[in-house]
């Protein structure tokens, strides 16, 4: 791997650059990741909290048509959508919202390959930041992650001392984003960051997730269910806020009598009508089915299809659930017979 | 608290109730709710600044209903509930969604609750609602518990930015909520934890015909958002829950304090209240105002 350092200074240089030239660039705020306008705003904060609503509608927009139709007395005529493909320069991102791409990208490129969520993850450029903040929600080393994860990074920075940020080259993407600024770069010494990153405060792993996919196999029918089930009030900001829950559904919009729109809209497994047939019977008629499907999802079902979890750590859901539910809190104790969900 | 932790034991020892919806202590400034079943699971049970869920949403759940039916008999459901609770029990009550004799109400002299978990409880952090609160003791209860304590003075800056919203040209207004709503990504977290949305199918999940867009675009957002403050409008209590856990900070109970303000102004009526007026929507009075109709 490739380490070099560079100042705070050229490196928003580069950002002025990607800006001048029309790209788009994002940074994590307090509520949401935003659009860069002018570069005084970056703040670069490794010890700042997860923003509370994830990135992940610049790739997978909560709504977006997907064609646009004309209907005649005896024809239905299909317009196709021209994707915006700008390219998207991602600054700072958190290590467990970095990777989030990359696990939605099995999803989108199953059976179907999704030619919206594809060209705007091809466009998107990710440079990671090391992350130094962690609290009572946090769980990136449970899942297989760290708060010095590269992955999903193309670029990684990690804060050597006030001025100087060492900046590892970890994809050919990076590269080619990087050759052109060359000049910025000064050579550096992996020993250097690698005794920053050792001594980053790191979460402690809550639990085992092959343990919890062993356990989910074994306890569909746990009563466990029923407890965070009573509880969970059937909203969807667990999903919305989470960076890798990918469930849409697709719904006509007419603006008049002939023509209209096919949208593509965020939808969340927590909805009692998420699963509701036209037939009148719902598979999930429960809140506790449905939060069962919610876990096991992450943390099985994704496991067998796609070998990666569902999740990055992050604890958005937790952090912002209605009623406390903690998904840390229910994966750590499943195995604990004494506890129960929600107590 | 060992008194509410002993009230609450006794009562489901005895048989009164089938079921306790309190709070828990989560860590130092936050709880959740917790629904008790077992005696002994009561020592879990605490009331303090950081109990915000207004946990009347409950009452309305079939699957809580159920826990007060066992072996064909049908027991109370006790609820802690603050002050400002009780007046979504209260409006519950009378619309008709669950039967006071249903509900053991334990209520608290509250002196307030911090506007969201983590922050210290102090007049700056103090939740908008308390600021005005008039209601310290509770309307209604079977069991009052707590100590009288002051709340911590604090200025009304909701009532203030309600004014200046009053004061905007039109399209400046617009543009304010068109800005807000715009952050609104569809999770209707502001629907679940709300005690008044109780209704089993919500319009927003009727698609035949489709009157409210389920895009998550402006036309869509706006459509929500503004039936959702008319289907609140002269109903909302105010208990602020929506406002709180907007994942995308819309300040919606400016919205809902504005239509109670309105309401109270034309109807002289503001919701959870009285046990003995009827509700807005559902009563007529031949001095009512009819400016409103064209």
């Amino acid at each position: 791997m490739d380490e070099k350092i560079i100042s705070r200074v050229d490196l928003m240089k580069i950002c002025k650059d990607v800006i001048d030239k029309g790209n788009t660039l994002l940074t994590p705020g307090a509520a949401d990741y935003y659009v860069v306008k002018d570069i005084s705003d970056i703040i670069l904060d490794t010890s700042a909290l997860p923003s509370k609503i994830s990135h992940k509608s610049y790739v997978f927009p909560r709504t977006e048509p997907v064609l646009y139709y004309k209907r005649s007395k005896n024809d239905v005529q299909l317009i196709d959508i021209n994707i915006d493909s700008k390219k998207i320069v991602i600054l700072g991102a958190k290590p467990c919202d970095a990777n989030s791409i990359n696990i939605m990208k099995h999803l989108f490129n199953w059976d179907h390959s999704d030619e919206f969520f594809n060209k705007r993850a091809n466009n998107f450029m990710v440079i990671g930041l090391m992350c130094s903040h962690f609290d009572e929600y946090c769980f990136c080393t449970s899942v297989r992650s760290s708060p010095v994860s590269e992955k999903g990074s193309d670029l990684f920075l990690i804060p050597v001392d006030i001025n100087n940020y060492a900046l590892k080259i970890i994809t050919e993407k990076g590269k080619e984003f990087i050759s052109p600024y060359s000049g910025y770069l000064k050579p550096g010494d992996e020993k250097n960051s690698k005794l920053i990153t050792e001594n980053v405060r790191q979460p402690e792993a809550a639990f085992d997730s092959s343990e919890v996919y062993e356990w989910l196999g074994e306890n569909f029918e746990s009563p466990k269910w029923e407890g965070v089930g009573n509880l969970c009030l059937s909203c969807a900001q667990c999903a919305f806020v989470c960076s890798v829950c990918h469930c849409f559904d697709i719904t006509d919009e007419d603006y008049s009598y002939t023509e209209g729109r096919r949208m593509k809209n965020w939808d969340g497994c927590q909805f009692g009508n998420f699963t509701l047939h036209a037939s009148g019977h719902n598979p999930r008629d429960i809140q506790s089915k449905r939060y069962r499907q919610r876990v096991n999802h992450k943390f099985r079902y994704y496991v067998d299809r796609f070998g990666e979890i569902l999740c990055t750590g992050c604890g958005r859901c937790s952090r912002g659930c209605p009623v406390s539910i903690d998904i840390k809190e229910i994966v750590s104790n499943c195995n604990d017979n004494q506890k129960e969900f929600l107590k | 608290m060992n008194e509410l932790i002993k009230h609450a034991k006794e009562l489901l020892e005895k048989g009164e109730v089938a079921a306790v919806i309190g709070y828990r202590q989560v860590s130092e400034k936050r709880t959740k709710p917790v629904i008790i079943t077992e005696p002994e699971e009561t020592r879990a049970l605490v009331f303090n600044e950081y109990c915000l869920n207004n946990l009347a949403v409950y009452l309305t759940k079939a699957r809580i209903k159920l826990l007060g039916r066992k072996n064909n008999k049908s027991f109370k459901l006790a609820i802690t509930a603050k002050p400002c609770d009780v007046h979504s029990i209260v409006a519950l009550i009378q619309e008709n969604q669950i039967d006071r004799d249903k509900i053991h109400i334990i209520s608290f002299n509250c002196h307030g609750v911090v506007k969201d978990f983590g922050f210290d409880f102090n007049g700056d952090n103090l939740s908008s609602k308390c600021i005005t609160c008039e209601t310290h003791k509770p309307l209604y209860y079977d069991k009052l518990l707590g100590e009288v304590k002051e709340t911590p003075q604090a200025r009304d800056s909701a009532l203030e930015r309600i004014k200046e919203i009053e004061r905007m040209p039109h399209n400046e207004r617009f543009e304010f909520f068109r800005s807000e709503f715009d952050k609104c990504i569809k999770c209707y977290a502001c629907r679940a934890v709300c005690p008044l949305c109780y209704c089993q199918r919500c319009i927003t999940d009727k698609t035949i015909p489709c009157w409210i867009e389920t895009s998550s675009h402006q036309r869509g957002n706006f459509a929500w958002n503004v039936i959702r403050a008319f289907h609140l409008s002269g109903r909302c209590t105010g208990c602020g829950e929506c406002d709180r856990v907007c994942p995308a900070d819309i300040p919606l109970s400016l919205i809902n304090r504005k239509m109670t303000i309105e309401a109270n102004n034309l109807f002289s009526f503001v919701s959870g209240r009285s046990l003995e007026t009827p509700t807005l929507v559902g009563s007529f009075n031949e001095k009512d105002n009819d400016e409103l109709f064209m």
